[in-house]
């Protein structure tokens, strides 16, 4: 799912027309390698007798960057592509929790329609919060999403009707034609459906008209404005696309953990996301996943790293939990110095340099 | 970020001493609050339960059985908490939890009834005494959730039947009473029921003042408080935040009588807000660290399991903790007896429980009764009184009162 098609096309791969130069895999070797990860991936939940291919534990880990990753999709979308800057994604997560759990306990849809349709009541809510875009931009725009972060945790607090007040909600878990998707092993078949849909979905959209606009209006507002692209329309229609993304990545969080609370969508949550698209490189879906999978991982690698240590340095485990945190800055700041343009241009490199190894031409 | 602390205690039983069976260990969670908004209290607390747990084990278990716990620091976070319960029902199996705040306890009430998992939480919200769900407040049902101590509603009734006392003694004709605290499930639980109490009792009940459980500067709230003329103020969140609150109070003169919640005051807090909190009353569940009572022996004996100097000395929280293991320590033995230490039985051997205390524990804990119907283990509240002058800090006991059992009170 390369966002821009490699400048390394092995031999014999021809393009003849703009439209197989648009295609989401630059060669058909990447589209095979693509679908065979996603099949692999759907192994990894079974069991078979006693012995298993991942443990809950992990299998929590995959879960998580699933549904992580779809909301920093959303947030590359809008930050990565469209070059508008969010500080509220968390918020916006947080809402499509809520509205998915409020859908389904208050109208009795069934979860199944409601993450869908808590992604668009999300939708609703990013535009709204987006408008300001359309008149500002940089820190200005950083700061108006910033009350949106504000507004909407101060309202999930509040709103007793919708989301319970303080005290949170409960969701359901997710079924399915009337069966219930209970238990780790099963849920991580309806995250990973829903991380290639939506993955697929965002790498369609940025070969689009709509998606070529969000990239003009990063790269230059005046010229895109010029060439006739209402600017307006195209920030705001990307708030609300990021929010989508958001919102369902949210539902999913909520039906997974089966309860919804405002303290999990703090501005702390709003600038991991950020951190997630930065390291895995702003403008570029792949990276999306590669830069959660990153900030998921690093701290529970930390983890066992300090405990296996702490065997030897008992005071290592003692300072875990600081560590932990300040290895998280860390990591943040050595990507911003060293690697700027994020994982995914990385591993373009390390791609590159499998393909010309040992010839460097 | 989910298990940042890791206490497993020692499980060194392989060697075939006995049947399999019975060498098997009890598991059970435990949840503390060791870094987040109520670690304040959550510290002395989670070391009494994490002390009191270890000692057993050291003292040959529970019907030849060790327990092996885990220890996990969730930062009242409740997501992470239900996160948490989750892996231990599916992952560890546990039997029973040790648990914390108000807001994951009642998020987790569905949970442990569907789980069968007595669940001895340090959440005294009224709202889990209720286990059938009868309570005529729209309370639900909380089957298997237990705690140790007067629900936190009852212990601020206890506190306005003294304020009203103290009114007609100072001849106020209507005394104005006020809740403080954040909003949040802890200090919201006993908001309603306590303020309808209040309001019976012949006070004029104030606009509730919100202040955050995290420490800050409180000034306004000071201010608002002054304004209200309230000469009563209960004090609903943890000890930390009641320091700033106290101190911030003392700047802008306020002299209104505060009231504090079993959580709202302890030791550490007296010496930290120093002659700001003098004079604070506060509710009190056990006996505290200097008391004669003979159980005490038993726990000085725990608190040398953490401290084996033996010279720590431990604030109130600490013996509640221990009386939460202890509580669950005798069902889990009447458990065993009756068969198996299983969710269903434990939960019966707790509701048999009448007057009970545990027997190394005479004088620390209340005697306590759960019934299948009502989950108020005790409704004896000791009032407490805060002391300071300069730098001398004391506590004494300054009253008790016991709370009817009225069944219209049942789970608010």
């Amino acid at each position: 799912m390369a966002s821009s098609a490699s400048a390394l096309i092995p031999c014999g791969q021809f393009k003849t027309d703009y439209r197989k130069d648009t295609t989401i895999f630059p060669t058909p070797a990447s589209r095979s390698f693509a679908i065979a990860g996603v099949l692999l991936l759907c192994l990894v939940p079974l069991k078979f007798g006693n012995f298993e291919l991942l443990s809950l534990y992990q299998l929590n880990l995959l879960i998580q960057i699933g549904y992580y990753g779809i909301a920093a999709l959303g947030l590359n979308i809008l930050v990565g592509f469209t070059g508008q800057i969010s500080l509220g994604h968390a918020a916006f997560f947080g809402f499509g929790a809520f509205a998915s759990a409020w859908l389904n306990n208050r109208w009795g849809i069934p979860v199944f329609w409601a993450i869908p349709l808590a992604g668009l009541m999300t939708t609703f809510v990013g535009m709204l919060f987006g408008i300001p875009a359309a008149r500002i931009k940089g820190l200005y725009l950083a700061i108006a999403t910033f009350a949106a972060q504000f507004i909407l945790e101060d309202f999930f607090a509040r709103a007793n009707w919708f989301t319970g007040g303080s005290n949170g909600t409960l969701a359901q878990p997710f079924s399915l034609f009337g069966l219930e998707v209970s238990g780790d092993r099963h849920f991580f078949y309806v995250v990973l459906t829903y991380v290639v849909l939506l993955y697929v979905l965002a790498a369609n959209l940025l070969r689009s008209r709509d998606g070529r606009a969000f990239v003009a209006v990063r790269d230059h507002y005046l010229s895109a404005e010029i060439m006739g692209i209402n600017l307006t329309r195209y920030r705001v229609m990307s708030f609300g696309v990021s929010s989508f993304y958001a919102g369902v990545g949210g539902a999913l969080f909520g039906h997974y953990l089966s309860f919804v609370s405002t303290e999990s969508f703090t501005i702390l949550l709003s600038i991991q996301f950020l951190g997630m698209v930065i390291i895995g490189g702003l403008g570029s879906v792949m990276g999306s996943m590669l830069g959660t999978m990153f900030m998921v991982l690093l701290p529970e690698s930390i983890q066992w790293l300090s405990q296996s240590a702490g065997e030897v340095f008992p005071a290592m485990t003692e300072g875990l939990a600081f560590i932990k945190e300040g290895a998280i800055g860390l990591a943040i700041v050595l990507f911003l110095i060293f690697e700027p343009e994020g994982l995914a241009h990385r591993w373009k490199l390390i791609k590159a340099s499998w393909k010309l190894s040992p010839f460097s031409y | 970020m989910k298990t940042p602390v890791l206490v497993i205690a020692a499980a060194a039983l392989t060697l075939g001493a006995g049947p399999a069976a019975a060498a098997d260990p009890i598991v059970i969670g435990h949840l503390a609050d060791y870094t987040g908004p109520t670690s304040d209290v959550g510290k002395p607390y989670g070391q009494g339960v994490a002390d009191a747990l270890a000692y057993i084990n050291k003292s040959g278990g529970i019907a030849g059985r060790q327990l092996k716990f885990e220890t996990v620091d969730y930062s009242y976070n409740a997501p992470r908490a239900i996160a948490t319960y989750k892996k231990w029902t599916g992952t560890d199996k546990i039997v029973a939890a040790q648990g914390w705040g108000t807001a994951d306890t009642e998020a987790l009430v569905a949970f442990v009834a569907n789980d069968q998992v007595p669940f001895y939480s340090a959440s005294y919200s009224g709202h889990l005494t209720d286990p059938s769900g009868k309570g005529t407040h729209g309370s639900k049902a909380a089957p298997y959730n237990f705690f140790y101590g007067p629900s936190y509603t009852d212990g601020c009734r206890a506190l306005v039947q003294w304020a009203a006392a103290d009114a007609k003694k100072k001849g106020v004709a209507q005394p104005k009473f006020v809740h403080m605290g954040d909003n949040h499930p802890y200090p919201n639980a006993p908001k309603a029921a306590c303020a309808e109490y209040a309001k019976e009792s012949g006070f004029e009940v104030m606009q509730p003042i919100q202040y955050s459980l995290r420490p800050g500067d409180f000034k306004a709230q000071c201010l608002s408080l002054k304004d209200s003329g309230a000469q009563y103020a209960f004090l609903a969140n943890t000890g930390g935040s009641t320091i700033s609150l106290l101190k911030s109070c003392e700047t802008v003169g306020v002299a209104t009588q505060f009231m504090g919640n079993v959580w709202a005051m302890d030791e550490n807090a007296l010496k930290a807000a120093g002659d700001a909190a003098n004079g604070t009353l506060f509710v009190v569940g056990a006996a505290d660290w200097k008391s004669e009572a003979p159980g005490m022996k038993t726990v000085r004996e725990i608190s040398k399991m953490s401290d084996p100097s033996g010279s720590e000395y431990r604030a109130v929280h600490y013996m509640r903790g221990i009386c939460s293991v202890y509580f669950m320590r005798d069902a889990m033995a009447a458990a065993a007896k009756a068969g198996e230490i299983s969710g269903p039985n434990i939960k019966k051997a707790m509701e048999n429980m009448k007057d009970h205390v545990p027997a190394e524990l005479t004088g620390v804990c209340i005697p306590s009764t759960w019934t299948s119907e009502d989950h108020r283990g005790t409704t004896k509240v000791f009032i407490y009184q805060a002391l300071s002058k300069g730098d001398k800090q004391s506590i004494a006991k300054i009253g008790e009162a016991d709370i009817p059992r009225k069944p219209e009170w049942l789970g608010w």
